[in-house]
């Protein structure tokens, strides 16, 4: 009865779908890049007709001939931070994901390293700064370490609701099978836990940048929190906002890398279904 | 024939917050090899309680319960169970879906595709193969769940309200493919439902179990031609069946 859909039909149409999706994504694209435009002009505009000092608010002009004059700095600056971000960021990962498996399926380390970890998080993390700076020195490792305490509680709690969510019938299906803990993971469990794991990851991205600014602010003599701390306190307004600009686009980059893995490795969720659902 | 499953007091008694909750038992009960049997029977009777004791999923408060003679006491994995809803995972396709079965179990996925697509097309899903399960309607992923619980060829299916989701069009629709699906190559089935037509349609034998706590009330059997067409549907022979269940119910006053 059924006959087979021709490969190449099946073929041509998903082509088709690809340049649908992609129609889709410029229009979105666009939109946004519209938004953006009007924001700076007005922003230009405000400045401009107001007369407002360039100490209390530069405008886009002239922070982009900041950006052009003290490029050099800004970009060298730009890369410690990056390293920073990155490490910490990575570290938490490479933890927090096995160590919420551990959570989830293990009750000794759920009633011991957990409510110590839980605990640990109530304390604000700007208070754990200059003690990590004491502890470790001026240099990266305080920094980085200070970047994966922020990422790597979102990560872990995340991971632990994922991780311990699989619907009862599913897993009723699925011992059932008798399969072995290995395969059962790699192919239900961890598959079914990938889109709560990606909203800790998300919220590990964005908390990153945060946690390497604060360290570079508390006690550094490197990188974009430094720099701009540095130079606000010399009242170099203008500079002070090219480097946060560039800061804020170091946040997007590495969220937006995160939200990229996401479309690959869960194109099947209900968010990521509509390139009209959310990032 | 011998016995396929064969239940001996089997009683069930949760511990919930408030207190212990009688489900149902102490039953009696024995099911032949390539039997269809229905258990019938209100909401809340202990009807998923049961068939989860029998899967090996959840041990018995009393009694016990034995397959082949052999003391079920761990999860049965010669099984192939169908839940009210269809559990499939979103991301793999139609036929994916059918092929975890096997790829769980550690087996080969190539040497069972082609076992797969033959069930797959005798439910009329052979054309949506490589869908996502959320592109198909409530029916069609109910009758993926069917083919799933079939590929392993288990001696001993379990389908807990398989239709209770579905609308009674759809119901209709797929109880005649489940009758196929039967005939194509009978199993000791342990069917659960509260619909007494879909019960008398596919039984060889109608369990009918009280109101909670649940107690064997009575077994029918249904002694009716294959397959139970529109026609046969519509005889008087059928309708009788369905007028006897019912008037058990309407002691009970649960209809
Ligand atoms: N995990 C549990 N803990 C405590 N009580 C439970 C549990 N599961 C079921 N029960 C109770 O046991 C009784 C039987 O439940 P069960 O799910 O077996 O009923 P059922 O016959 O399948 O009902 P339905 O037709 O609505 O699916 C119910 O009264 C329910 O409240
Ligand atoms: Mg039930």
């Amino acid at each position: 009865m059924a006959a087979p859909i021709p490969f190449d039909t099946e073929r041509y149409s998903q082509i088709g779908g690809i340049f649908a999706k992609l129609g889709a994504r410029v229009k979105a694209s666009r939109t946004f890049l519209l938004a953006t435009v009007v924001f700076v002009v007005g922003w230009e505009l405000v400045v401009y007709l107001f007369e407002i000092p360039s100490y209390l608010l530069p405008s886009p002009s002239n922070i982009a001939v900041e950006f052009y004059q003290n490029f050099t700095i800004i970009w060298r600056s730009t890369l410690v931070t990056a390293y920073e971000t990155f490490a910490g960021f990575f570290f938490a990962l490479a933890l927090g994901i096995p160590f919420s498996l551990g959570v989830a399926f293990y009750r000794p380390l759920r009633n011991t390293i957990y409510p110590a970890t839980v605990a640990l998080q109530l304390v604000p993390k700007i208070a754990l700064a200059p003690l990590m700076i004491t502890w470790f020195g001026f240099g990266l490792t305080s920094k980085i370490l200070i970047v994966f305490l922020l990422c790597f509680f979102p990560i872990l709690l995340n991971g632990i609701l994922g991780f311990s969510s699989l619907g009862t019938e599913l897993t009723y299906f699925l011992t059932s099978t008798g399969a072995r803990s290995k395969t059962g993971f790699l192919k239900v469990r961890m598959p079914a836990a990938l889109p709560q794991l990606f909203v800790g990851i998300k919220w590990a991205a964005i908390n990153a940048t945060v946690g390497a600014t604060t360290g570079e602010w508390v006690g550094g003599d490197a990188g974009l929190g430094y720099l701009i701390k540095f130079t606000s306190g010399d009242l170099r307004i203008n500079f002070a906002f090219a480097a946060i600009v560039t800061l804020s686009l170091l946040g997007l980059f590495l969220f937006y890398l995160v939200v990229l893995v996401e479309r690959q490795l869960i194109p099947w969720h209900v968010s990521q279904r509509s390139t009209s659902g959310m990032v | 024939m011998c016995d396929s499953i064969t239940l001996y007091g089997v009683k069930k008694v949760y511990d919930s917050r408030n207190g212990p909750v009688h489900a149902i038992g102490p039953a009696d009960l024995s099911i032949r090899k390539g039997e269809f049997v229905s258990f019938l029977g209100p909401s809340g009777c202990g009807k998923s309680t049961l068939v989860l004791m029998v899967a090996g999923l959840l041990p018995p408060t009393e009694g016990e319960i034995r397959i082949d003679g052999v003391v079920v006491n761990e999860p049965r994995t010669d099984v192939g169970i169908v839940f009210q809803t269809p559990v499939l995972v979103d991301w793999r396709s139609v036929l994916g879906n059918v092929l975890l079965q096997v790829e769980l179990r550690g087996l080969d996925p190539a040497q069972y595709r082609a076992h797969a697509v033959e069930l797959l097309e005798s439910v009329g899903l052979g054309e949506f193969l490589k869908q996502r399960p959320y592109e198909l309607s409530g029916g069609m992923q109910q009758r993926t769940a069917f083919c799933r619980a079939l590929l392993h060829d288990p001696p001993i299916v379990l389908m807990d309200e398989p239709l209770g989701a579905l609308d009674a069009m759809t119901r209709t629709r797929l109880r005649d493919d489940l009758e196929k699906l039967w005939l194509g190559s009978p199993k000791s089935v342990l069917f659960v439902t509260h619909d007494i037509s879909e019960a008398v349609q596919l039984s060889d034998r109608v369990v009918v179990i009280t109101p909670r706590p649940g107690r064997v009330e009575r077994e029918i059997t249904v002694d009716l031609p294959h397959p139970r067409d529109f026609d046969v549907r519509q005889s008087p022979e059928f309708l009788g069946y369905v007028k006897d269940i019912s008037d058990i119910f309407m002691q009970y006053g649960v209809i």
